[in-house]
């Protein structure tokens, strides 16, 4: 009689614990990178963020990012000073840019086995104020329980009214960016 | 005659010297090194709780207060209890200063330059550190969840 008790409350234990992993779905990241790479024939430039926030819902499907604009590191502080103006980013007026987004096919993806994954990505991509819808390519990855994310997708300026129109910056910098974003949960 | 060779001879070199000095100028401008944050004068000093609910309560007067249209935004001092310390995709270490009671923390990141600075520094621990401000605390819908106020090229100012 005792054992049995016993095992019940093993039984229990076990199948609360369990049931408890399966609803808590949601997975906050732990470490982000968002690096934006521009080419043009006067110079190259790059930026990189590490403060970003993310989220994945794996019974979703649903992936969220906050970006904190000013977080963007530039090798030469001007570049840096031009990106956050009012003329550009205006990151003062608009701190952080924000990504909405859900899987699209969530059944090519098994988050309780190890595996690399390609995925397509649609949603909201708003930067500078100015909301876009996106469709682009992710891959998640699976090892040993944990989830990350990758993609690398190119941005056109125009459609988030930043405008380079004049001066240094309209020449040195391209009209499309090379955004790669790298997230661990 | 001999008197007008002068003046021209000191307005060519005048020129000379302006056109240097604003080469040079532009030069340094353009390759100008970004801030010392460390070097820098601290703006305010707070509780890590006060700067939060200050940004939960009024978001965009505190980013008025805050935040600087170039990026160079203000050099806080935070105080508070450290809850945890990890490391970014950069290598770089960061602490989360947050109370128990409070819905959201300050984020403050380290540079390779100060990153040792951490190794000392265990969760419990009451801490004060400088750095500059990126963003602020704020309750996001689609994450559903509380944002920290977030610091970086932080130091720690004293450990206690």
């Amino acid at each position: 009689m005792k054992k049995i008790t016993i095992l019940s409350i093993i039984a229990s234990v076990v199948f609360s614990i369990t049931s408890f992993t399966a609803s808590a779905q949601k997975l906050v990241s732990s470490q982000t990178h968002f690096k934006f790479f521009s080419s043009t024939p006067a110079e190259d430039i790059e930026a990189n963020n590490y403060k970003a926030v993310g989220t994945i819902e794996t019974s979703t499907g649903d992936i969220v990012f906050s970006v904190p604009m000013q977080s963007f590191e530039f090798k030469k502080s001007l570049m840096q000073n031009h990106f956050n103006g009012k003329k550009y980013l205006d990151t003062k007026t608009n701190p952080k840019s924000k990504l909405v987004a859900k899987i699209t096919d969530l059944s090519q993806v098994n988050f309780e086995e190890d595996g690399s994954y390609n995925v397509d990505v649609a949603g909201d991509l708003t930067i500078n104020g100015v909301t876009n819808a996106i469709s682009e390519k992710a891959t998640i990855d699976v090892k040993d329980g944990k989830v990350s994310l990758m993609s690398k997708f190119n941005l056109t300026l125009n459609d988030y009214e930043i405008a380079f129109e004049s001066g240094k910056p309209s020449k040195n910098i391209a009209k499309t960016l090379e955004i790669t974003v790298h997230a661990n949960y | 005659m001999k008197y007008k060779k002068k003046t021209i001879k000191i307005v060519v070199l005048l020129v000379g010297a302006g056109i240097l000095i604003a080469g040079g100028l532009g030069f340094y401008m353009f390759n100008k090194p970004a801030r010392d944050v460390q070097k820098t004068s601290t703006d305010f000093s707070y509780n890590a709780s006060d700067i939060v609910s200050e940004y939960l309560t009024d978001p965009l007067k505190a980013n008025n207060k805050y935040l600087d249209e170039t990026g160079n935004s203000k050099v806080l001092e935070i105080s508070g209890i450290v809850a945890q310390i990890s490391e970014d995709f950069n290598k770089q270490k960061v602490i989360l200063l947050k109370a128990d009671s409070d819905k959201a923390g300050v984020s403050c990141t380290f540079t390779s330059e100060t990153n040792s600075q951490v190794d000392q520094i265990k969760i419990g621990d009451q801490i004060t550190i400088k750095g500059v401000i990126r963003s602020g605390a704020s309750f996001d819908e689609d994450l559903d969840m509380y944002e920290n106020v977030i610091i970086e090229k932080s130091g720690i100012v004293s450990n206690k």
